[in-house]
């Protein structure tokens, strides 16, 4: 394992600097800029064919990037701090043959690790995620979601800083994606940094302290979830059988259209509250069946920001 | 180098836990031991005493052939009787042997029984052939015989009258039987036969047959020499035949070794590029790292392999020295054990082996690691493998050769072709090639390997991670040169 510097600590966790990938004439990624503090659970957003996986894979130096530099824990190759580094892949898979707890200590041992340490860390973990009792099975013979969990314990074994998580989440029922909720929490309240790609937005929402999101091979957006929600206008949903068009005079209203038969969106201004449209519905005699001024989600920004080029993508 | 060791370790175990590898460390062995006791086995015991019945209407032949029957069935038995004696002598191997082989009675090949009750052997050919046809078919038995509680007739040999005969028609022995297989007893009596015909022809014409077999028993003798053998004792022996010959098999040896791993290397390449595993390996080793592991587990498993084998055979040498019989009469068994033995304990051979085992496997075991990694299924890397299958063929069609003139043009030009070096060079060992040649190609040979790691491994690089149809040749070209 590397030496722990003084510097290395205070510094992010990992910096890519205008980092580009071309295969021939096509752009994977195109300078793509990240900083990810230490301690964190950083998502990393984006549709299908954003370029995530390859920026992951040249974040884990499997792939060299074009251009730019990548520096994970203050390291110029991510090999070079391997022990410190974790590692899911999006595409999961196992050694058929092997047994779960060998998997694990396999693979923390290629982190590391001393044999006997990662035999007991193996057993150690399996146990605390209640797979105690398939140990000694071959991968082979264990359910999909048990080898997903094999596999996200093989990858947190060796107890690493930096944990990088493509699509975790993706496979697994709602009570194992519980579990593995569990586990990127408690990484984060161990001081590790969780770099985690998904596009299942609520999971990013729950999780995420900070996050990006990226499509074609360039960050749209950086920041907290709050300032993410701030990126997209804020909406109040209503439902009547009156005229509302006069709410659209209002000063703090940007907008107003119907969204079914009786059902209408009021787009608000910058800082605008949504009690004024409220207030306002009372004074005009406009009679509500509902009324929903909720925040805008994390879907709502990811769909305002990655939509349109997503859905281009998709039809190309 | 750790993970290199890691990535080995988990290679080599993995492979040994797999049946296939237990099976093949122990069948090897034990075909070698089938091999050389099950065939003495079979012939002692394994095949039945033949039955069969003689009926001469010429008169003349029944009791040439009952003499020449008798004389080679005591010749048998006085053979057997010695070798019991040297047996039980002091320092002999006693009580040890094995039932079957040499010390006990021998069984009788061949065993003439009277005509069935109510055959006539003085009938016509054809009306006799047909009263035995039910005896020869098996649908009737023969009386129970020392040999058997209920024999079946093996064959009627029926002598018409007239055979020898110089006027008239051609008369030839009848001979009836089932099993056109097993020509023993037809040939000796044939020959028997002959040889009284031959001998009356030689009377007839005023010639001692007897001077005729001494004649015909002259034979040049000949003394084979070896002039690299010490001065007195360049006689060629057993011992100099076996090291001549010991290169081949284990030139064999690393053939079968080298088809052996292949497969399982394909497998654990194509396991991990399908399973996606590679991409969890690749962020903890670089690919070298994991290219060399994998070559490094393969050439464990070919090793433990390799020793396992050689050392059967060498205990097996040993074992056989001790406990069979070292005289001719039971065919120097125990003197050829030793001899192998001592061979390997003295020469340069499991040295050398060693050593072309190694190199041969790193260069052969580079490129299977390298068509694994350029395919994502078993079928696209067999496709692959079929030239070079072709081309490890090679060796083999050389084998019959390169004994025969070990340092001649062909085994000395296969020598310098790098991918069959390891085969042609231990196939000629024994012969003492030319310094140049050993050291030479040897050099040679290393130089390749170091070359295929290294190409092999800009293309593993890349091929790793691949998806898709294998690449074309030109852009693997273009990966090795690193464009």
């Amino acid at each position: 394992m590397g030496v722990l510097l003084a510097a290395d600590m205070d510094g992010p966790a990992l910096e890519l600097d205008t980092v580009t990938k071309r295969y021939g004439d096509f752009t994977a990624v195109d300078g793509l800029s990240l900083r990810v503090p230490r301690g964190c659970i950083y998502g990393f957003l984006g549709p299908n064919g954003a370029g995530k996986t390859t920026t992951l894979r040249m974040i884990l130096d499997i792939l060299r990037p074009t251009s730019g530099t990548i520096r994970v824990l203050g390291a110029g190759s991510a090999l070079e701090v391997r022990g410190r580094v974790g590692y899911l892949p999006e595409e999961k898979g196992l050694y058929k043959k092997m047994k779960a707890w060998s998997v694990i200590a396999y693979f923390a041992g290629l982190k590391g690790m001393s044999r006997l340490a990662a035999r007991r860390r193996a057993f150690e973990l399996l146990e605390r995620y209640g797979l105690k009792d398939f140990a000694e099975a071959r991968t082979e013979a264990l359910s999909k979601g048990m080898g997903q969990k094999v596999q996200v314990l093989a990858s947190i074994a060796h107890d690493p800083e930096l944990v990088i998580l493509d699509e975790p989440f993706s496979g697994l029922d709602p009570v194992n994606q519980g579990v593995l909720e569990e586990i990127v929490q408690d990484l984060r309240a161990r001081g590790r940094t969780v770099l985690f790609s998904t596009h299942v937005m609520q999971h990013a929402e729950r999780l995420c302290d900070r996050l990006v999101i990226i499509a074609r091979g360039r960050a749209l957006f950086d920041g907290t979830v709050p300032e993410a929600r701030r990126v997209v206008p804020r909406v109040v949903r209503i439902e009547t059988d009156d005229d509302p068009g006069a709410l659209a005079a209002l000063p703090g209203v940007a907008g107003l259209h119907g969204t079914g038969p009786s059902r209408w969106q009021v787009t608000l201004a910058e800082r605008a509250d949504p009690q004024d449209v409220l207030r306002a519905c009372f004074e005009r005699s406009i009679r509500l069946r509902s009324f929903d001024a909720a925040e805008p989600s994390l879907h709502d920004v990811f769909m305002a920001l990655v939509g349109p080029s997503a859905r281009e993508a998709s039809f190309r | 180098m750790k993970y290199v060791w890691r990535v080995g370790w988990r290679e080599f175990m993995e492979n040994a836990r797999t049946k296939g590898f237990w099976i093949g460390i122990l069948l090897f062995p034990l075909i070698i031991a089938v091999a050389s006791t099950v065939p003495a086995l079979l012939m002692a015991k394994g095949v039945s005493t033949r039955h069969f019945v003689l009926v001469d209407q010429d008169g003349s032949f029944a009791p040439v052939i009952r003499k020449e029957l008798a004389r080679r069935r005591q010749g048998e038995l006085d053979d057997a009787r010695r070798a019991l004696a040297q047996a039980a002598a002091p320092g002999g191997a006693g009580t040890n042997l094995a039932p079957g082989l040499p010390g006990r009675t021998p069984r009788a090949a061949w065993l003439e029984v009277p005509l069935p009750e109510g055959v006539d052997g003085t009938a016509e050919p054809a009306l006799l052939e047909n009263q035995l046809r039910p005896w020869l078919r098996g649908e009737r038995t023969l009386p129970r015989s020392e040999a058997s509680p209920a024999p079946k007739l093996f064959a009627a040999v029926i002598i018409p009258r007239g055979l020898g005969a110089t006027n008239g028609p051609a008369v030839a022995i009848r001979y009836w039987g089932e099993n056109q297989a097993d020509t023993g007893l037809r040939d000796t009596l044939q020959r028997i036969v002959t040889e009284e015909l031959q001998g009356r022809e030689y009377r007839s014409l005023g010639v001692d047959p007897a001077i005729v077999s001494r004649v015909e028993a002259r034979r040049a003798a000949v003394t084979e020499l070896d002039p690299r053998k010490a001065a007195g004792d360049e006689r060629v022996g057993m011992k100099d035949r076996i090291r001549q010959w010991a290169p081949s098999f284990f030139v064999y040896l690393l053939w079968v070794s080298i088809f052996a791993v292949s497969q399982m290397l394909l497998n654990s390449v194509i396991e991990e590029k399908s399973n996606r595993i590679i991409e969890v390996l690749l962020s903890s080793v670089t690919p070298h790292e994991l290219m060399l592991g994998k070559l490094l587990g393969v050439m464990m498993t070919g090793g433990v392999m390799m020793v396992a084998w050689v050392g059967s055979i060498f205990g097996m040498g040993i074992v056989a020295s001790l406990f069979l019989p070292a005289g001719a009469a039971s065919g120097g068994a125990g003197n050829i054990a030793a001899d192998v033995a001592g061979l390997l304990r003295s020469s340069w051979l499991l040295p050398a082996f060693g050593g072309y085992f190694v190199l041969g496997y790193i260069a052969y075991a580079t490129v299977f690691l390298t068509i694994g990694s350029l395919c994502n299924t078993l079928k696209d890397a067999q496709n692959l493998m079929g030239p070079v299958m072709i081309v490890l063929m090679v060796p083999m069609f050389l084998m019959p050769f390169i004994p025969r003139d070990p340092n001649g043009p062909i085994a000395t030009v296969a020598s310098w072709i790098p991918i069959y070096t390891p085969f042609v060079m231990m196939n000629r060992i024994a012969a003492s090639p030319p310094w140049l040649d050993v050291v030479g190609t040897g050099a040679l040979l290393v130089a390749f390997d170091v070359f295929l790691l290294w190409a092999c491994g800009r293309i593993f690089r890349l091929a790793i991670l691949r998806t898709g149809q294998p690449p074309r040749l030109v852009e693997l070209l273009r990966w090795v040169q690193g464009r």
